[in-house]
């Protein structure tokens, strides 16, 4: 039983981080997007 | 403006979509389907990470290296984008593959680390990559930190096969007597639904990958644009 | 003319301005002896066990000696503008690699000239007949390392950090080069020949042709502005 304590922590670990970056990559992706059309929207008016 | 973004964003939604489904496919194979290993047991499973893992992160550095190829001939900015994106990704990858190998150890060794030849060629992977990430960021000038970064991709890719090389014959030329030989994976009998819970697993995780790299990749792509209106505006 | 007529022009240069000043070639010589010193402090060796650390000792001493030349490698360079000039100038910026490359190397085999043999006296050393072996593999060590070295240091020349960061990405990539001489050299100093290390012996020459190409070859691309 063990055992599954160890699967358990690498499949918690790993999947954990993966979320973790994929939060942090939709993070930044919206941030960029924001600031992209902002950019762009002001463009316009300029 | 947004519905320029759709098609490439649906394309990304699918791709998403379908690594998820493998994801979840290879998780139930790999830890309810497949039999447990007769020599290792339940711990065997963490293969099933640990495999894809280490491909995904070699995979990664191959792309480092085209795109830093690429990006030292013909100087188009997308390369050297690819070639951020595939970095970072595989530095993740490559961590990942430390953290999964070091939990399988323990059970399967008694320690948490061991000089073996994997283990460490991991290591320095992950070393070289960490270092072509801090070199990124420690140039300011953008076009000199592409360049530096696409020397190091290539020149860091030229040096793996001689690491390898020289780590594998450190390691079996001083081999301790003594029952850990963690060079080879105790694989025997190995049963089939084994082999498809890792093909699944790895069929995933490739799926993830790109999914993971065209969102970064399409970071790095608004970034470039925001400098580069940011300098048109004069900012 | 020829890419080594040109490489030999910077590299003659650059030993002119060391000979006048020999800033580096002091600094370098007196950081490798100090080191020796501080090794000894640091690991008490029994006489027996000598031998076996020595390799390894020798080549952590070079390497932190190499690097400090590395970091002043382009100095005069910078200091002077020099840059534009030699990119205005018809010169193939291989000849340019392989100048700074063949600079650094020089400073590090004389060096290597003298701290080796004094190695030999304050550890008490006897293999003083395998000297010549032990020169061989710390050559053709150094020169790996002088390639690599003069690539990261070109590239790192505007990083913040600089000290700090080419080591970092240096010394990951002698990994190969970092084992394959001390395994050299424990050989020559356990059986008096290469025997065994052959294989490592082969390994070294192809890391240095390998990274030498490719030097040469990319070094174009690097120097740009």
């Amino acid at each position: 039983m063990r055992a599954w304590g160890f699967v358990a922590a690498a499949y918690g670990i790993v999947w954990g981080v993966i979320l973790l970056y994929l939060y942090s990559l939709k993070r930044r992706y919206n941030q960029a997007a924001a600031k992209l059309n902002e950019l762009r929207s002001d463009g316009g008016q300029r | 403006m947004a519905k320029q973004l759709q098609p490439a964003h649906n394309r990304k939604g699918i791709l998403g979509a379908l690594a998820l489904v493998a994801v979840a496919v290879g998780l139930y194979w790999s830890l309810v389907v497949a039999p447990p290993d007769a020599y290792q047991g339940e711990v065997q499973r963490i293969m099933y990470l640990h495999l894809p893992s280490i491909l995904i992160a070699y995979l990664s550095y191959f792309l480092v290296f085209i795109g830093s190829g690429l990006y030292l001939w013909k100087r188009e900015k997308r390369d050297d984008i690819l070639a951020h994106a595939a970095a970072e990704i595989g530095v993740l990858f490559t961590a990942l593959t430390i953290i999964e190998g070091s939990i399988w150890g323990r059970p399967t060794w008694g320690v948490w680390w061991t000089w073996d030849a994997r283990l460490t060629l991991t290591a320095i992977l992950l070393l070289i990559y960490v270092g072509y990430l801090m070199l990124r960021s420690l140039i300011e000038d953008e076009n000199r930190a592409a360049t530096a970064a696409a020397v190091l991709g290539i020149i860091g890719f030229l040096d793996i096969p001689l690491i390898h090389m020289s780590v594998y014959w450190w390691r079996t030329l001083h081999q301790p007597p003594s029952i850990l030989r963690p060079d080879k994976l105790p694989w025997e009998n190995v049963h089939p639904s084994m082999l498809t819970a890792l093909t699944i697993s790895f069929v995933g995780f490739l799926l993830l990958y790109f999914y993971l790299l065209s969102l970064r990749y399409r970071i790095g792509e608004m970034r470039q644009e925001i400098q580069a209106l940011r300098l048109k505006r004069g900012a | 003319m020829t890419l080594l007529g040109q490489a030999y022009l910077l590299l003659w240069k650059d030993v002119l301005l060391e000979l006048r000043r020999r800033d580096s070639l002091l600094t370098m010589f007196f950081f490798g002896t100090l080191l020796l010193f501080v090794f000894h402090f640091s690991f008490d060796l029994a006489p027996e066990r000598v031998p076996e650390m020595a390799p390894a000792l020798l080549w952590l001493a070079f390497l932190f000696t190499g690097t400090l030349g590395l970091a002043q490698l382009f100095q005069a360079e910078r200091e002077n503008n020099c840059f534009d000039a030699l990119l205005l100038s018809p010169l193939d910026r291989g000849a340019l690699f392989l100048a700074k490359t063949g600079f650094n190397l020089i400073l590090m085999v004389l060096v290597e000239i003298v701290v080796i043999p004094l190695f030999w006296i304050l550890f008490n050393l006897r293999s003083w007949n395998l000297l010549p072996q032990v020169f061989l593999v710390t050559l053709l060590g150094t020169i790996g390392f002088c390639v690599l070295g003069t690539l990261m240091s070109a590239i790192t020349l505007r990083a913040r950090a600089r000290e700090l960061l080419l080591p970092l990405v240096l010394f990951p990539l002698m990994i190969p080069v970092i084992l394959a001489t001390i395994r050299c050299m424990e050989e020559v100093l356990r059986t008096g020949q290469f025997g065994d290390a052959l294989p490592w012996l082969r390994l070294l020459l192809g890391f240095d042709v390998i990274f030498l190409t490719a030097g040469v070859l990319i070094f174009d691309r690097v120097i740009e502005s």
